[in-house]
């Protein structure tokens, strides 16, 4: 049990405490004039996470690597079925009624990609057209099911974490590049194909004073609660913005204009300070995993935290278009948390795994 | 393969070093534009985030109260409610519109007439959906306010008009801004002076707005106030009117249209304005419907033009004083000496007669006023010419504005005519060729191009009463005198005038004996008959009067001026009744009206 204890990540775990416990209080600061039976089910959701996380701390990787395929296959059919006989909510087809709760497949389907991906290149590299063929399928797949929901915040999750898996497989750079660019020049394809309300957020972004009280309404607002808190903040639970209900969504997508309103860019520092740790923290983990699957793993998970920290941030300040992406361990929700103890629950175990030596290994892989 | 995984694991240290270098470069990044967000634009967006919580409402000021001489009120404010709406607040126009309409059970006409007036306002004003509520009609929806986003009950006040039809012309009525009040600064939920003495006095009456600083939360919901600024009621305006005269004159006219002017000798207050038929002035303050505005601009009795200031009529035989003071002026041998009146006067190819077709036989000055015999006067402007004429009317303030603080105003006209003028109105370039003799004879009598106010011809009598001092006509009770003109005229030849208007009422031959003689106070006064025929005649070709309104329309008009009391004049009266008939029997009692009351006034209170 101690040996155990000892091979935690001790400064991982700390920096997650640190994350949940703020995300606890902003949580409170933004729901206090609402619901407060929020808050306690968000405790609920908690303690759900921190029991698959503490679950996965004790399943081998190994496992975890094998069981990526027919994970991977489940999700694919679970979204093939979404079009066929899915619950239409707020204009889109996204969910699965199962009778107990609505499922998301598009959400398992982020975290069965980047495990099969990292399952497929923990034994080759990718730069083999072949194999990358291979994974471009396995990412693409889900994708077009994804864009048709319509979901594009998920489709770009999803593409962004293949990417970043093919680059730390060692995608050739050149071909990263004509990748680039080729989906620079797809633009106006995908401009063709995007819904209005779509292209309504990206022209908000370019100019969110266009309509002040439609689309960038929101943009607006939040970033009146962010710049209005200054260095220091209107101090806790003291923010208008936020308790004249002039923030949007503010206890989910927005919630970060809460904590910069209220906390000013003091919290907003210390918040992001906290996420850096944590990526670091995962990156570290990941270079030194004992397998090339662990590794890979963990890059695709804190590829995923970093773009949802960056989408979030940068569309409730102004800089992105609105995408519904949650702020990690901040915003509330359920799903978003437990997935993502989760996913810091399979980086504990590739970091338990690198300090007990344990080894996994097949003969003839290129990773020792 | 030991080599080739050695090779590949470099490889993938590279790649990790991109990560680790990507990481703090994208969340650095985003701190710098927070930065930029909450320390260089801190105090702009703090500024919005305060102009986003704090919502400025304007606090309407009530407005002054218009009295009577004697504290009466003439147009007083009311308690009561009004329901307001902010466009851009409201969450569901169509279910809050529906909402209210059924407490407050407008008319399908109502709701679109509101609707169309939500459409043209700007979206962060305040427009007024319905105004002159009382508590029980707006309790259920003040009850219901947090489920109406955007919509507003507030208390104030509401203009009222005790003797509406009886003041309508003097003290106007009021309408909601319009565009180009706003533009001017006002709010569109203030009622602003059209006509009359809410126009005229609007800067006193208006008051200034204040303000009230609300919390609002983003659905414009009000949370808290948190500094009020007091609006400062509008001043109140003290008239020199006596609504009791106003409405013994009003009774005295009974159904007839016309004007009474009731005057201060001395300080040219104005007692009593009157102009018949009035109309409802508190039909504006509800918001007034066109088909009412229509009825009022197409009734052939003109209810909205004010007869006392903006008509002009011929003055009639009230204006033979003025040809008479010419002619002493002039020294004119006729002015002093007699001539005869046989009931007519040969001129040319055609004959000018005298109302009295018996003749009225010798005739001096004097005995011409007394019996208003028109041949005298005929004879005496044509021995005068016209210039002389209209250089008395014009030294007396005829064919000029009085300056009274009501606007439009008419001057009235005089034709002037002096040599100069003549050579033009001679010449062939002019459209009119020549000025006719006879037309400077009917002018002497009061009638032809002449034409005057009934206030002209009030402040005429005041002018004789004075010894010629041309008045400017006072609203206000405390106002004092002002001196327009001084009229230069020897006091002999005044008294001449004094004692021939004095003899019109206190001997038996004179025009206005038998309405007068019981007056309380001995009066000095002249009656006038305006023939009208013609003008009707004409009038008739347009085929807009029915038979009955036709055979009203030759009627003539009839005038009385004059001043009570005679030996010491104070009040000065001009009555003008259209198409009243004679002067004598049907103006002059309206004046024996108004003496009755003033004189009642004044007797000691047992």
């Amino acid at each position: 049990m101690i040996r155990a204890l000892r091979s935690l990540d001790w400064p991982l775990l700390a920096t997650m405490a640190c994350l949940i416990a703020l995300g606890l209080v902003t949580l409170y600061a933004a729901i206090h004039q609402g619901d407060a039976a929020l808050w306690r089910r968000q405790l609920i959701f908690l303690s759900i996470g921190f029991s698959v996380f503490l679950f996965l701390c004790f399943v081998p990787v190994r496992v975890v690597g094998l069981a990526s395929w027919p994970f991977y296959i489940v999700a694919l059919l679970l979204l093939a079925m979404v079009p066929l006989i899915g619950d239409v909510q707020m204009g889109a087809r996204r969910w699965l009624d199962l009778g107990i709760m609505n499922l998301q497949p598009s959400e398992l389907m982020k975290w069965a990609l980047m495990l099969v991906l990292a399952s497929w290149f923990a034994s080759r590299e990718a730069d083999s057209l072949k194999d990358l063929g291979v994974a471009l399928a396995l990412a693409l797949a889900p994708a077009s099911l994804i864009i048709i929901q319509p979901d594009l915040g998920t489709t770009l999750v999803l593409l962004f974490a293949a990417t970043a898996l093919l680059i730390a497989s060692g995608l050739p750079w050149r071909w990263f590049g004509i990748a680039v660019t080729l989906s620079l020049a797809s633009l106006p394809v995908l401009w063709h194909f995007m819904h209005a309300y779509q292209k309504q957020r990206v022209l908000t972004l370019l100019d969110p004073q266009s309509d002040p009280l439609g689309a960038g309404y929101h943009v607006i607002q939040s970033t009146i609660a962010i710049g209005s808190g200054g260095l220091f903040g209107k101090g806790y639970m003291q923010g208008t913005q936020a308790s004249l209900h002039f923030l949007p969504e503010q206890h989910t997508d927005f919630i970060f204009s809460v904590l910069a309103e209220e906390g000013g860019f003091v919290a907003a520092f210390i918040l992001l300070l906290l996420y850096t740790t944590l990526i670091t923290r995962i990156l570290i983990i990941s270079s030194r995993a004992h397998s090339r699957f662990g590794s890979l793993v963990c890059i695709g998970i804190a590829s995923v935290f970093l773009l949802y920290i960056a989408v979030n941030i940068g569309m409730v300040s102004g800089l992105l278009p609105v995408v519904g992406l949650p702020l990690p361990f901040i915003s509330y929700g359920g799903s978003a948390l437990v997935t993502m103890l989760a996913a810091l629950g399979l980086v504990m175990r590739v970091a338990i795994e690198s300090k007990d030596h344990i080894p996994w290994q097949r003969p003839g892989s290129p990773l020792v | 393969m030991r080599k080739n995984q050695l090779e590949s694991r470099q490889r993938f240290d590279l790649r990790m070093l991109f990560f680790f270098a990507v990481t703090p470069l994208l969340l650095g990044g985003l701190m710098l534009h927070l930065l930029q967000l909450q320390w260089t634009q801190h105090e702009k967006l703090a500024l919005q985030a305060n102009e986003n919580r704090l919502n400025i409402v304007p606090v309407l000021p009530v407005r002054g109260e218009i009295t009577d001489a004697n504290g009466k009120g003439l147009a007083v404010n009311k308690i009561a409610y009004r329901v307001l709406l902010i466009p851009e607040r409201v969450k569901k126009l169509d279910e809050t519109l529906a909402t209210l309409a059924d407490a407050l059970q407008w008319s399908e006409r109502k709701q679109s007439q509101i609707l169309k007036r939500i459409k043209s306002s700007r979206p962060d004003r305040p427009v007024l959906l319905d105004d002159k509520l009382q508590w029980l009609q707006v309790s259920p929806i003040a009850a219901r306010l947090h489920h109406l986003s955007g919509i507003d009950v507030e208390a104030g006040s509401y203009r009222y008009y005790p003797y509406a039809e009886l003041t309508s012309h003097l003290i106007g009525y009021l309408s909601l801004a319009r565009k180009s009040d706003l533009d001017n600064g006002f709010l569109s939920t203030e009622f602003i002076g059209r006509t009359g003495v809410e126009k005229s006095f609007e800067t006193y009456l208006h008051g200034t707005p204040g303000s009230q600083q609300e919390e609002v939360d983003a659905h414009g919901r009000r949370i808290a106030v948190i500094k009020r600024t007091p609006s400062i009621m509008g001043q109140q305006v003290k008239l020199a009117l006596d609504i009791d005269v106003q409405k013994a004159a009003s009774e005295a006219l009974g159904e007839r249209t016309g004007a009474v002017v009731v005057m201060d000798v001395e300080t040219g207050q104005i007692i009593s304005m009157l102009s018949q038929p009035g109309y409802d002035t508190n039909r504006f303050i509800t918001g007034l419907e066109t088909e009412q505005w229509q009825e009022w601009l197409n009734n052939p009795d003109k209810p909205l033009l004010n007869r006392a200031t903006q008509a002009a009529y011929p003055p009639a035989s009230t204006f033979k004083m003025l040809t008479g003071l010419a002619g002493l002026g002039q020294q004119a041998t006729l002015a002093t000496g007699h001539t005869q009146c046989p009931g007519y006067l040969e001129l040319a190819d055609r004959n000018l007669r005298c109302w009295k077709r018996t003749g009225h036989g010798d005739v001096s000055l004097h005995s011409a006023l007394v019996h208003s015999c028109d041949v005298y006067f005929y004879k005496l402007g044509d021995q005068i010419g016209m210039g002389a004429i209209s250089d008395e009317a014009q030294k007396w303030g005829l064919g000029e504005k009085t300056g009274i603080d009501l606007s439009p105003e008419s001057r009235g006209i005089i034709p002037a005519l002096r040599p100069n003028m003549m050579a033009a109105m001679n010449s062939s370039s002019s459209r009119r060729k020549h000025w006719f003799r006879g037309e400077t004879m009917i002018t002497a009598i009061g009638q032809g191009q002449l034409t005057t106010t009934t206030l002209q011809i009030a402040r005429l009598a005041a002018a004789i009463a004075n010894g010629g001092k041309v008045l400017k006509p006072q609203l206000l009770a405390d106002s004092e005198s002002e001196l327009m003109h001084q009229v230069d005229v020897k006091p002999a030849h005044l008294n001449m005038i004094h004692n021939a208007m004095r003899d019109v009422v206190a001997t038996p031959g004179g025009t206005a004996f038998w309405a007068l003689r019981s007056a309380p106070w001995k009066m000095a006064g002249k009656t006038g008959t305006a023939q009208v025929v013609k003008m009707a005649q004409d009038d008739d070709k347009k085929g807009k009067l029915t038979a009955q309104q036709v055979l009203k329309r030759h009627k003539d008009h009839a005038w009385f001026m004059g001043y009570a009391p005679y030996d010491n004049p104070k009040v000065a009266i001009a009555v003008f009744v259209e198409h009243g008939g004679h002067g004598g029997s049907d103006a002059a009692p309206v004046a024996a009206a108004i003496i009755r009351t003033l004189a009642a006034k004044e007797a000691p209170q047992p």
